[in-house]
């Protein structure tokens, strides 16, 4: 066991991966030269050249049409947006051709696509925001977002083998805030797998990312007052853990979907409808959703913060949920 | 007044709003020569020329980002995707220039662009012809999303979106193009957006929908009706912004809520409805709020009828909460 930060976790992965199967290679603006605009593919182009870690043109769109069509030969590409934000310029090669394939033909499309997502370190609108939900919607595609060093590490390896699409989110404000111990042997993180990150009986809080450690620490907070917060943590946000979410709020009456996506039409409204259909006779308390405020990211500091779920929000929307 | 189906009313509106003002220009994949594939457009570039009815290639990362340009500079440019399928390719344009124009210029610059992309099932269209792509666009902040039912609200809306100073992605059920007709006021007039409308009034329960699920929903609530179940059905007619006190209305008189929409189940527009109820009404309702939706697969060929929710579907749900 090593003490590892979140960005070293997933540069191992790659790394195992890449080390343990010939078919898999990435692809992705500056990955090679350059080491990656976060330095997670740093020293790979030196261990396995420029054909298995390409440096592509600046066009998404193209290098996800290059991997769609290198997985359905066979390969197993891992492409790197450089920012999540940027998703977008391939959104029509994700979800009407990635997405749909297997559906099309019985092809499997076995391509990770990585983006660095979230905001909090003052990006602006075009290097912050959180894609999730526009994937989420779209039917064969699966979608993960790890809060820990353990977690992006044994998702990526979960996602490099799973033999669909998988977008892989990793929440840029923890690359190198983060640090754990993750074993060196081999492991898997299943997709679909929420894992309850702490044990609770008076409220549960969803949540996912780097939400869930401004999660915690409301929770730690509130603990020193006698309220025991439960938090869930997605890991997989498609397919959801319905079981998990259920059994939590089941337990607790009580349920508070906390995200950094943009409120509507983001995640919490899928969980919080989920939870009005399947617990409805456990619910003590209105199901409460806290999301960025509806407007791009702000390159302001005052309004980031201002605009960004933050600890006082949570805290006060957690103590209003304890008070019924 | 006259007797017009949907098509009919659309193309009386964008005449009339050409005429109104000659900024309108129209643009899109055969929308001029051949007056668009579902003739919404004909007779426009015979009557108004060729530099104001454009027929573009085929890329609608083009017809998006021309628009955007000639609105910057005055115009008010009304593109057409083909198929709402297609907005994919222009998903960049459409969420990270077109929707955040106002917010990144300081107020400065305003991008009253109107998108107009056929939507929905129901015409034996496939995979690629029959998405309803909503809920990525509700996603979206500052962006306006409209979807008539009927031929009158269809001008009504119309003419509402090019007086709007933001863009406005507007959705057409194709479904309903030439289904039904209606009595339209031959004249400009405008239907508010942001405004749901009434379809039928009950006391039992309440319908949302929007789109081709309204008149679907009319039929199942005369069904209802006949085992004393009164239902109260809502178009919504504008998701975004959505007429919440409308629905809240609505909510505390019937105190169950069944909303029905044809996009997939998971992240769809139904799960932002359902939670922004249970947030402000949780003790105004009687029973858990279920959706009735298409399924979380692409759209299939041969299932389409299955896929699509049916009148037995709605009944069901409708009993379900009523006995609850």
């Amino acid at each position: 066991m090593a003490v590892i930060s979140y960005l070293d976790a997933i540069s191992h992965a790659l790394r195992e991966e890449m080390r343990r199967d010939p078919t898999v290679f990435l692809m992705g603006e500056d990955i090679g030269v350059f080491g990656g605009a976060f330095k997670v593919t740093r020293g790979f182009i030196e261990e396995f050249g420029e054909e298995r870690v390409i440096d592509t043109p600046i066009s998404e769109s193209g290098f996800t049409g290059a991997a769609c069509g290198a997985a359905i030969m066979g390969f197993r590409p891992v492409v790197e947006f450089q920012f999540a934000d940027f998703i977008a310029c391939a959104f029509d090669q994700i979800v009407n051709f990635a997405a749909k394939c297997y559906y099309r033909w019985g092809i499997p499309v076995p391509v990770v696509f990585r983006g660095p997502s979230g905001g909090g370190f003052r990006g602006g609108p075009y290097h912050s925001q959180n894609p999730e939900a526009w994937f989420t919607h779209v039917a064969g595609l699966k979608v993960v977002q790890p809060s820990t060093p353990y977690e992006a590490k044994g998702l990526l390896k979960a996602a490099i083998r799973d033999n669909n699409p998988v977008i892989y989110l990793e929440h840029k404000h923890l690359y190198r805030r983060i640090r754990e111990e993750v074993p060196d042997e081999d492991f898997e993180i299943p997709i679909g797998v929420a894992d309850v990150k702490r044990d609770g009986t008076d409220l549960t809080i969803v949540t996912y990312g780097a939400m869930v450690h401004t999660c915690l620490g409301v929770a730690e907070r509130l603990a020193a007052e006698g309220a025991e917060i439960e938090v869930v943590d997605l890991r997989s946000l498609a397919p959801l853990d319905k079981d998990t979410i259920l059994a939590s709020v089941s337990k607790t009456g009580k349920a508070l979907v906390v995200h950094e996506a943009q409120l509507t039409s983001g995640i919490g409204g899928e969980v919080a409808a989920i939870i009005v259909e399947s617990c409805w006779d456990a619910l003590d308390a209105p199901v409460k959703r806290i999301g960025a405020l509806d407007v791009p990211i702000p390159f302001s500091p005052t309004l980031e913060d201002a605009v960004l779920p933050s600890e006082g929000k949570i805290e006060a929307t957690a103590r209003e949920l304890l008070e019924y | 007044m006259s007797r017009m189906n949907m098509v009919e009313a659309l193309n009386n509106g964008l005449h009339l709003g050409m005429r109104e003002n000659e900024n309108v220009v129209l643009l899109g994949e055969d929308v001029g020569l051949l007056g668009g594939v579902f003739r919404v457009s004909a007779g426009l570039q015979e009557t108004f020329g060729t530099d104001r009815v454009l027929d573009t290639p085929l890329s609608e990362t083009g017809i998006i980002a021309s628009a955007i340009g000639m609105a910057l500079y005055g115009l008010r440019p009304i593109a057409e995707i083909q198929f709402a399928d297609f907005a994919f390719p222009a998903f960049d344009q459409i969420i990270n220039e077109l929707a955040k124009y106002r917010y990144r210029s300081g107020n400065q610059l305003t991008t009253p662009v109107l998108v107009r992309m056929p939507v929905g099932g129901g015409v034996g269209g496939g995979l690629y012809h029959s998405q309803s792509p909503e809920s990525h666009f509700a996603h979206t902040a500052g962006l306006k999303v409209v979807i008539p039912s009927n031929p009158y609200d269809a001008k009504g809306l119309l003419l509402a979106a090019l007086r709007e100073q933001d863009p406005v992605i507007f959705l057409e059920p194709k479904k309903l193009y030439r289904t039904t007709s209606a009595e339209v006021p031959d004249g400009a007039f405008t239907v508010p957006i942001g405004s749901a409308r009434r379809v039928r009034e009950g006391t039992d329960v309440t319908l949302i929908c929007y789109g081709a699920m309204v008149p679907l929903a009319e039929d199942v609530a005369r069904r209802a009706a006949e085992e004393q179940i009164q239902v109260d059905v809502l178009d919504l007619r504008s998701l975004l912004p959505l007429d919440i006190e409308t629905v809240l209305a609505s909510v505390q008189k019937t105190h169950r809520i069944v909303i029905v929409h044809e996009a997939p189940r998971t992240c769809g527009y139904g799960a932002e409805l359902a939670s922004l109820i249970v947030e402000k009404a949780f003790w105004s309702l009687d029973a858990p709020i279920l959706r009735v939706t298409g399924f979380d697969t692409p759209f299939p060929y041969r299932l389409e009828k299955e896929y699509l929710p049916t009148s037995d579907r709605i009944l069901d749900a409708l009993r379900t909460t009523v006995a609850a």
